[in-house]
């Protein structure tokens, strides 16, 4: 009996020990890798998270991170291949670096770790520019305009987030634009947090939430896609642009996607791509309001 | 690593821990409930609910909690059937705990040898005194370490919830991850609570182990 709490009290302590241990490592490498990141943007040293653009060539394969489940920026159709705005664009980077592209199935929340810990070489997931997260990654020049919008059931169709009622809940996906906008400027609204596109498009199929605020340009799909609803507010928050966003510091991958957008801008890449991906969601009255040419926004 | 914004965190953090305890209590106490109601089926052969059982413990046992999770959530709605997030998870939880606890009880109850139970007749006691006295005693004993186990198992599998939305600990840690990219903080943060669930968890499942253990051993 003794010895038994005694292997147990030791057992623990052992535990406490290692927990303890483990965390102040993680804390103490956390700041090595940080002030190491800092060091690499300055001399480009060769144990960076990221992959330099050379690196990628020698290598014949590019990672990009994608949505798989957001349609029509990027989804993976019937056939199994990735379809999509970012995507068709995703495609011209592979075609002009010359390498084959490996997708990476991202979701919203996590964009930001995929770049941070170099699992992918780029970002291409309908990843709006904020100044909180150009302090964690490198954004490229922009290719989409975005704001806000709000979808509703066509039986109460919200106007102003003031008709939402105190016990009522609006669906947001958790890591967007959307969630952070709402949580900073209307704290009383109650939000229904979902981590993937698909899960909060069921949940408010099923009648989950009176709304659902996310980047404008889906809530409008979503509401031309789906019998019943409608968009009653389509812009909100500021007017905000959609980049390629890179690991911090990465600067020759950088420096190559921002050439392309503005090569690629003089053919009007991007309206093609419009033209080829989104234009049966949206029709053609949104192509000038959405397409970002050569990173200039007007 | 940022203590001052890890203290701002806890706050989030202790709702996130409150409503994984609430939802894991509520999900394992039912999940007793049923596991000994099937187990007592089991054991006592009763025709025809057995096979319900069987079936039952097959099917939950051999299907994620992530699965069911969404087939209760995000399924059953498109049969009339709407069910709020909260109760999904407690529901899911007493399903896949009901049927591990099942098998768990089952095996201590086998494990009592028939032989105690014929020597316990020609002493002529009754089949419930039998039941009470004789097998309950020692099954206990013999199910403790690996219900101990599944309960720690159930405590933990709270962590999938994020897929019907409930803001658990795990859901907290990645939402506030996607809010403020302060992951290395976050995660450490979501560790500690687990281990604050858990670790007490895993010392009273040692103590009432060695309580119970007078049964096997007679002493």
């Amino acid at each position: 009996m003794k010895k038994n709490i005694f292997r147990t009290i030791g057992t623990l302590g052992l535990t406490a020990v290692t927990a303890l241990g483990l965390l102040s490592g993680c804390g103490s490498k956390s700041a090595d890798t940080a002030s190491a990141k800092a060091a690499d943007t300055k001399d480009g040293s060769a144990d960076a998270v990221y992959r330099t653009l050379d690196e990628i060539k020698e290598s014949g394969t590019i990672n990009i991170g994608v949505f798989s489940d957001k349609s029509p920026f990027g989804y993976v159709d019937e056939n199994g291949e990735y379809q999509g705005y970012d995507v068709y664009f995703a495609n011209k980077i592979g075609e002009d670096l010359g390498v084959d592209i490996n997708y990476v199935s991202t979701e919203a929340a996590s964009r930001i770790e995929y770049l941070q810990t170099g699992k992918v070489d780029i970002i291409l997931a309908n990843f709006t520019v904020t100044p909180e997260r150009a302090e964690e990654v490198d954004f490229a020049l922009p290719y989409m305009n975005v704001a806000l919008g709000v979808v509703s059931h066509d039986d109460k169709v919200i106007k102003d987030l003031s008709e939402i009622g105190a016990d009522e809940q609006v669906i947001v996906i958790s890591g967007t634009t959307a969630e952070t906008y709402l949580t900073k400027n209307y704290p009383d609204i109650k939000l229904q947090k979902f981590d993937t596109y698909a899960a909060a498009k069921s949940a408010f199929e099923n009648g989950t939430g009176v709304a659902w605020a996310n980047d404008n340009t889906e809530v409008i799909a979503f509401a031309a896609e789906n019998e019943g609803y409608t968009v009653g507010i389509d812009s909100l928050g500021s007017a905000d642009t959609i980049a390629p966003a890179v690991s911090k510091g990465n600067e020759t991958l950088l420096k190559w996607i921002n050439d392309e957008i503005v090569t690629i801008g003089k053919d009007n890449f991007f309206h093609k791509d419009y033209e080829e991906t989104l234009v049966d969601t949206y029709g053609t009255e949104f192509e000038e309001t959405l397409v970002v040419e050569s990173g200039e926004v007007k | 690593m940022n203590f001052e914004i890890m203290k701002s965190y806890l706050p989030l953090y202790k709702d996130a821990m409150l409503l994984t305890l609430k939802i894991g209590w509520l999900g394992i106490f039912f999940s007793i409930v049923i596991g000994f109601v099937c187990a007592l089926i089991r054991y006592n052969r009763i025709p025809l609910l057995q096979r319900v059982v069987g079936a039952y413990i097959e099917l939950f046992r051999n299907t994620p909690l992530l699965v069911q999770l969404f087939f209760l959530y995000f399924g059953l709605p498109n049969i009339g059937i709407s069910i709020d997030a909260q109760s999904c998870g407690v529901l899911g939880l007493a399903l896949i705990g009901g049927a591990y606890m099942a098998e768990t009880f089952r095996s201590g109850l086998e494990a009592i040898d028939k032989i105690q139970t014929e020597s316990a007749l020609s002493l002529g006691m009754n089949g419930w005194q039998i039941f009470i006295h004789i097998i309950v005693p020692q099954a206990v004993a013999v199910s403790i370490p690996a219900f101990v186990a599944n309960i720690i198992f159930l405590l933990k599998e709270t962590s999938v919830f994020s897929a019907i939305s409930l803001m658990d600990l795990m859901f907290t840690a990645k939402d506030l991850i996607g809010l403020y990219y302060k992951t290395i903080e976050c995660l450490t943060l979501l560790v500690v609570f687990y281990m604050i669930i858990l670790i007490p968890v895993s010392i009273l499942g040692s103590i009432v182990e060695r309580k119970v253990r007078y049964a096997s051993f007679g002493d």
